[in-house]
């Protein structure tokens, strides 16, 4: 855990959500820690990713979906009428299970694209952007020679590191992971999870996270959820040694899931 | 909800069923030496054979506790229990060892030099409760019990402190002087050891590091 992670860096307030009729979020008052990682664990459809969708607005891109509630970034809310939620989702960048880099581009212009269409003109500037970016998600090392390679032409492991170096470039201040390592082998996995660490020195990391040892290996917090409510938040350490509740209790050790 | 029978438990059964029996052998191996002591009798031969059979056990709890660690990565409860069954086993080695101690310190210092003087009866009385406090409490997870081996164990200390003085002021024999003075010593220090099974116990259940001395 940083100095700066006592510092609250998001808060849901009584954060409610819905597909349609469907409650899949019940009053979510949860706070993230500044230049920490949070995982959020728990069984599958527990609203794990809808939460993180919440965090930046990408929920409502969804026909039908709702919520109530606020999320505060920097204590404002991010759902105040005046708020241009694509601002918000430059705020707060986004990572997918899947690596999705755009297979018609190349690797420099993955990184890049973000940046183009708010304006950044080809150049050095440019350049050095997408260097920086690269080198900050552990790839440049490796494609430093390849950027005019496609995007989809490296491996698994690598193009969800491309995938990341494409949300740092826009210069985020939170990155919301959802289940990044679950199609990587344990190799890819190791260094998407050394990236997840050493990204916590610049920006605010929340990963959601089917697995445990992920889980406990990565993140300094950890907020369980069951059934679309909070149950337990706490410090990674003491959520995996002495759980309060007894539900996490038996999620964490397998007796059901 | 469903409970799922987990690959860990089968794991955890066997580690748990070698740390009951190492309790089980260890409080039957104080109680030997215990006894050999007040009724001047050498029992070393049995206390060594007991204990040729405990210690090895301590290697083989810590191998199957490294084998579900490196298995299942546990955590929470499970990963508490065998924290602590790995601690306590080393505890019962201590139980074995000060049992040794003791018959042999008898045996060295010549049998008839040896007899119980003073409060040592008391000591080994109070001694022998705690013993087989620490154990019954392992087995059923009994916190409160457990908790009860804090005020025994100062009285054994009040005792034990009191004997010193008492042992010092005496004109004893020195043979039969060092003999009570060194199996005090022993008691004390095994009273110390259930007072650590103690905190383990309370660990395993409710997740404190709590001291009991």
């Amino acid at each position: 855990m940083s100095k700066m992670a006592s510092e609250d860096k998001m808060q849901s307030n009584g954060l409610s959500a819905w597909f349609g009729s469907k409650q899949v979020l019940k009053d979510i008052n949860l706070t993230i820690k500044a230049n920490s990682v949070t995982a959020i664990i728990g069984p599958s459809g527990c609203g794990k990713s809808t939460l993180i969708r919440c965090f930046n607005r990408m929920h409502e891109l969804t026909p039908n979906a709702k919520i109530e509630g606020k999320v505060l970034l920097d204590g404002e809310n991010i759902y105040a009428d005046h708020v241009d939620p694509v601002l918000i989702r430059r705020r707060v960048g986004m990572v997918f299970q899947k690596p999705n880099p755009f297979p018609t581009m190349s690797i420099y212009d993955n990184v890049a694209a973000g940046l183009k269409l708010t304006g950044v003109k080809k150049g050095k500037n440019l350049d050095d952007i997408v260097r920086q970016s690269l080198e900050k998600a552990h790839l440049w090392d490796e494609v430093k020679d390849d950027l005019k390679k496609s995007g989809t032409s490296i491996s698994g492991g690598q193009q969800q590191r491309l995938c990341i170096a494409r949300a740092i470039a826009l210069q985020p201040e939170v990155i919301l992971m959802d289940e990044p390592c679950s199609a990587l082998d344990p190799i890819a996995t190791a260094k998407i999870e050394e990236l997840i660490v050493s990204l916590k020195r610049d920006y605010t990391v929340v990963v959601v996270t089917h697995n445990m040892q992920q889980a406990a290996r990565v993140s300094d917090f950890t907020a369980f959820l069951y059934l679309g409510q909070l149950v337990e938040y706490g410090e990674t350490t003491s959520v995996f040694e002495k759980p309060k509740s007894e539900l996490t209790e038996k999620y964490i050790t397998g007796k059901f899931g | 909800m469903k409970s799922l029978s987990r690959l860990l438990d089968v794991g955890l059964e066997q580690l748990t069923a070698l740390v009951y029996r190492m309790g089980e052998v260890a409080e039957k191996t104080i109680d030997i030496s215990i006894k050999g002591f007040m009724e001047g009798k050498d029992v070393t031969r049995e206390v060594r054979e007991l204990s040729d059979f405990l210690v090895p056990r301590t290697v083989e709890i810590e191998d199957k506790a490294f084998e579900l660690i490196v298995k299942y990565q546990p955590v929470a409860s499970d990963l508490r229990i065998i924290n602590s069954y790995m601690k306590i086993a080393y505890d019962f080695e201590r139980y074995v060892r000060y049992a040794w101690d003791i018959s042999f310190t008898h045996k060295k210092l010549g049998l008839n030099n040896c007899a119980a003087w003073g409060s040592i009866e008391q000591l080994m009385e109070k001694v022998s409760e705690m013993v087989n406090k620490s154990v019954k409490a392992l087995k059923h997870h009994d916190v409160e019990l457990a908790k009860t081996l804090a005020e025994t164990e100062k009285e054994v200390d009040e005792i034990f402190f009191n004997y010193i003085d008492q042992l010092a002021a005496s004109t004893m024999e020195t043979k039969r002087a060092m003999c009570n003075l060194l199996v005090a010593r022993f008691l004390e220090r095994i009273a110390d050891h259930t007072t650590y099974i103690a905190e383990a116990i309370v660990y395993i259940d409710t997740g404190e590091k709590i001291t009991l001395r």
